[in-house]
């Protein structure tokens, strides 16, 4: 089997694997651990593959691992930091967001791109963003409500990761829109 | 899936990404978002090359035309100022429906024209705008007509050359011009059963100067239909001309039937995008029927 290596950072941690050159990084990523990253379709319709490479969501299950060369790619495992949830997962928590769960990291790593570039959605914004997440046990309300929550966070304290603390758990509640 | 390829290669320059192809015997295979690539899954492929270094992700936009890479994302598209000022934004519009945010930020405008699909998006308003495509092979480049690039469905002139940008002149001058991009699927970012894009000039006197009415997912290749232009250039632009055009639209597709839609639902529904398309080009040239 022929080999070769790539170098990139996951989850803020330079790695270097060695991978086959036909090897896609959804099946790199959990060879690696990274179990967040759920096998779905693998045709790139579902979703439930997706990481942020630089930025951005992607359906792991299409890009060559091989591809990922130099880039930076955030999996679920690195949305919480210092053992602090990010306020996304706080309110999939909060707001029931989170039925059998294969879906949900998917959606919050959407829903993460497009808060840090984009802190004040509509609600049809919100739904555009989560499209390409499918969630088969049909909870597609919940998620919507708690990334508008979240949204209201991050626009106070940034998405810088930190848990909501007393007076922001309170604004996860706050009027819905 | 792709157990049997040997080598993958990121080729940072032109000369070197067709050396690498070249190498390939056959068996090579270009790949850039991967949407088309991986889903498709072909199993003969051994090496695998890389055009996403290439530096082929820009929108440059000239004063006779606007150039856009080839790898250039369908987000890139939908977000660009240029391609959002440019015919009334319809490649923008078409760009933000070919699939969900992960597939609009993985797939290439290059990649879906190489794919050849009938039904793809962004192919249809470039046919309305007399797009070009350059390519290059170890000989040098060399500019197609995007209306000469499809040979049938997934098939084009391309060979083992490598898409390198497409040209899209600037649409006509004079003003009273507008545009329109109508699509058809099960949900805004499903694939098409139908896609219309029009262009659209009518004079003072109320004529149609100049028209261009293109169809996706009604034939082997994106197409145009150039009976029913020639049947509307030069009318007055009235609901009976309209009318006789539409109708002529459906007589020129050449749809098949299958899992999404019959031939005749396209059919029928080529006529109602289309009426559609033209109706609100007019509004947007400022002549409305």
């Amino acid at each position: 089997m022929k080999t070769m290596q790539v170098c990139l950072n996951v989850n803020g941690e330079s790695k270097e694997w060695s991978i086959a050159p036909g090897d896609l990084l959804l099946d790199v990523l959990r060879r690696e651990g990274y179990f967040g990253v759920k096998r779905g379709c693998e045709a790139g319709e579902c979703g439930s593959c997706t990481v942020l490479v630089n930025g951005k969501p992607i359906n792991s299950c299409l890009m060559f691992a091989a591809q990922a060369e130099g880039r930076e790619v955030l999996t679920i495992e690195g949305v919480e930091q210092g053992g602090k949830l990010d306020p996304l997962q706080e309110a999939f928590l909060e707001y029931g967001a989170v039925q059998c769960g294969y879906c949900t990291p998917g959606m919050i790593l959407s829903a993460k791109a497009l808060l840090v570039k984009h802190p004040d959605p509509t609600e049809a914004e919100v739904r555009d963003a989560l499209a390409g997440n499918f969630c088969r046990c049909t909870g597609y309300l919940k998620p919507v409500e708690a990334v508008l929550a979240a949204a209201r966070i991050y626009r106070q304290v940034g998405p810088s990761g930190a848990r909501p603390r007393a007076k922001h758990r309170s604004a996860l509640h706050g009027k819905k829109r | 899936m792709f157990d049997h390829v040997e080598a993958f290669y990121r080729p940072s320059t032109i000369p070197e990404a067709l050396r690498f192809l070249a190498k390939g015997h056959g068996r090579g295979r270009f790949v850039a978002g991967g949407t088309h690539v991986v889903v498709q899954a072909d199993r003969s492929i051994r090496f695998l090359v890389d055009i996403t270094r290439l530096g082929l992700d820009y929108v440059r936009q000239g004063s006779r035309a606007c150039v856009v890479g080839a790898t250039t994302t369908m987000a890139g598209i939908e977000n660009s100022p240029a391609m959002l000022a440019l015919a009334n934004g319809i490649l923008a519009t078409a760009a933000s429906t070919s699939g969900s945010v992960q597939e609009r930020n993985m797939a290439t405008v290059g990649g879906d024209l190489a794919n050849a699909s009938p039904a793809a998006d962004i192919a249809t308003p470039l046919l309305a705008l007399d797009a070009v495509v350059v390519v290059a092979d170890a000989r040098g480049r060399r500019k197609i007509p995007l209306a000469d690039f499809f040979s049938g469905p997934h098939r084009t002139v391309l060979g083992r050359a490598l898409l390198v940008e497409i040209v899209v002149p600037a649409p006509p001058r004079g003003g009273r011009v507008g545009w329109s991009f109508q699509k058809l699927g099960r949900t805004e970012s499903d694939i098409s059963v139908v896609n219309v894009a029009a262009g659209l000039q009518v004079d003072l006197r109320g004529c149609c100067r100049w028209t261009r009415i293109a169809l996706g997912a009604v034939g082997p290749t994106p197409l145009r239909a150039r009976t029913a232009e020639s049947r509307l250039v030069g009318q007055r632009f009235d609901r009976d001309v309209l009318e006789r055009v539409c109708d002529a639209v459906a007589r020129e597709v050449r749809p098949i039937t299958d899992l999404r839609a019959s031939a005749e639902y396209r059919r029928q529904m080529s006529l109602v995008l289309t009426r559609r398309a033209l109706e609100e080009c007019a509004a947007r040239g400022g002549c409305p029927l």
